[in-house]
């Protein structure tokens, strides 16, 4: 696949309850990210969001975040899944050749809607919705059980990835302060109130408020707009059936596929020799072990074998992944953000130590029923 | 950081959608209504559907209205189960005293899995694979709601 370049990128701290405009919120990543790469409003030369109607709770919402976006009189248009699904759509423009510059931001605010509520109208609407049995809650237990049950894993094992992600947000100033916990404890996270049983509540992602945005630009433009460009050198998304009685929830079949396309075209064989971090959007803590099965890091039900610490042979969420804070709709990009991080030697107090190849991946639907993985490449 | 915040036309708008029941679920529906449980089968890999499909996804093939209906029995078997204190609609969402327990029932001679409550089990006494039966609403309505739940055999 022809190369295209990461130029630029900015998150905003998350917060439960950020108390300010929403708009500001916007402004502050795009422009951010701009600044990061020493470039001006008039170079963007596309716009692609990744918002909710639902969780902003406006029709076509992004008929207002065309100022603070970058937008303004420019190509733009949104997608309603999560940031790393925008980035595919910046990819796919800037690889017509039309485009040099495109901005992907998403984000919002879970402070300003009732999450479980909008999420309950992901689901079917005629079967389902009425009595409510099946919510993105639920579905969160269902999927821990069926992967513990067809594996013989622990609730012990699952914690430890919470333990790990929740100690890694600790050193990544602009996770979440509530998920932030350099002396989390197992016991705690066994003991921490039951959210969907066996899940509990430090086992979940918590929804939040916050922004963050991207810039691609075709190879040429990227390397005259900076000396430390990242490569997406491949990108694999696939979905899986709706229906959580009729899926094998102890497995992620969409990324499994998702992975074998993403490093086909990168050329990567064996993704655990050669890769060198990895930032999973993990809803759950379950998820991490499930994705990271998928992707080949491990046998099924054998993810917990892995050394997945800051320093381990696999690194995964060094930055604590979406365990340190989950705004929806950006919670992807900024996984794709974290591992650029890691490739430019950015990550401040959570470097991986010579990074040259990093994954990364978003999702959306319940149980992570589509999912979408990128594998970068430092510049340098 | 001290901003106002405004909640905009809280009760002004409320958007009801309609939605199409459609006539496989709407045969369903009614066969509910009379206790009774129905499914189709794809005439390419044989898969039962609870509720009836009008396309089988993994085979990309409709299952014609008029045929390949199955009657079920209602009986099944537990596949998997969660515990939860909280309570979603489609209003709101809350954490309730007695937590609910759900889980996902595959009915005897089918492929898929129904979502209900599990009724009268306590936690220690439920098992996967234990066999389970729709308990159904007296008065039943020909919809999801006409099964309460499933209960232990
Ligand atoms: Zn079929």
């Amino acid at each position: 696949m022809e190369k295209v370049g990461i130029v630029g990128y900015n998150q905003v701290k998350l917060y439960s309850d950020a108390n300010y405009g929403r708009y500001e919120m916007i402004f502050e990543a795009v422009r951010g990210a701009l600044d990061s790469a020493g470039l001006k409003k008039k170079d963007i030369t596309t716009v692609v969001s990744a918002t909710n109607d639902y969780y902003d709770g406006r029709t076509i919402s992004n008929a207002l975040t065309v100022e603070p976006g970058g937008g303004y009189l420019a190509d733009e248009s949104k997608v309603e899944m999560d940031g790393a699904h925008a980035v595919l759509y910046g990819l796919m423009r800037i690889l017509s050749g039309n485009h040099k510059l495109a901005v992907v931001w998403g984000g919002s605010m879970a402070s300003s809607f009732p999450y479980h509520t909008a999420r309950l109208y992901e689901t079917d609407p005629i079967w389902e919705r009425p009595l409510a049995y099946v919510n993105d809650i639920t579905s969160a237990g269902f999927q821990m059980r069926a992967y513990m049950e067809k594996f013989g894993v622990s609730a012990e094992d699952i914690a430890k990835i919470a333990v790990k992600n929740r100690k890694n947000a600790a050193k990544n100033q602009l996770a979440l302060v509530e998920a932030q916990n350099p002396n989390l404890t197992v016991k705690d996270v066994l003991e921490s109130e039951i959210y969907a049983d066996p899940v509990t509540e430090l086992m979940v992602a918590q929804p939040c408020d916050g922004v963050a945005a991207l810039l691609l630009a075709p190879e040429k433009q990227a390397l005259k707009i900076t000396d430390n460009p990242v490569w997406v050198i491949g990108v694999g998304y696939n979905q899986e059936t709706y229906y959580l009685g009729e899926r094998d929830l102890s497995s992620s079949k969409s990324m499994e596929l998702a992975s074998k396309m993403a490093f086909n075209a990168a050329g990567v064989k064996n993704p655990l020799s050669e890769i060198d971090v990895a930032e999973l959007f993990e809803a759950y803590a379950h998820e991490e072990l499930i994705l990271s099965e998928a992707i080949g890091f491990t046998e099924k039900g054998k993810g917990a074998s892995l050394s997945s610490e800051i320093g381990g042979d696999m690194p995964i969420n060094p930055s604590g992944g979406a365990l340190g804070g989950n705004p929806p709709c950006a919670t992807g990009l900024i996984r794709i953000i974290e591992a650029v991080k890691q490739l430019r030697g950015e990550a401040n107090g959570y470097q991986v130590k010579g990074a040259e190849k990093a994954i990364a991946s978003g999702q959306i639907g319940l149980c992570a029923q589509n999912n979408i993985l990128y594998v970068l490449e430092g510049g340098n | 950081m001290n901003e106002k915040v405004i909640v905009a036309n809280k009760g002004l708008i409320r958007a009801d959608f309609n939605f199409w029941v459609g006539r496989y679920l709407d045969k369903f529906y009614d066969n509910l209504e009379n206790k009774k449980i129905v499914g189709n089968t794809c005439p390419k890999c044989g898969d039962v559907f609870v509720p009836p499909r009008k396309i089988c996804g993994k085979c990309n093939e409709v299952i014609p209205l008029e045929e390949n209906w199955v009657d079920l029995p209602e009986t099944g078997i537990l596949i998997n189960y969660t515990i939860t204190p909280y309570k979603v609609n489609d209003r709101a969402f809350r954490k309730v005293k007695k937590p609910q327990t759900i889980g996902m029932i595959q009915i005897d001679g089918s492929n898929t899995a129904l979502i209900y409550r599990l009724l009268n089990l306590e936690p220690d006494n439920i098992k996967l694979g234990m066999k389970l039966k729709v308990e159904w609403e007296e008065n039943t309505k020909g919809d999801p709601s006409d099964i309460r739940g499933f209960m232990k055999i």
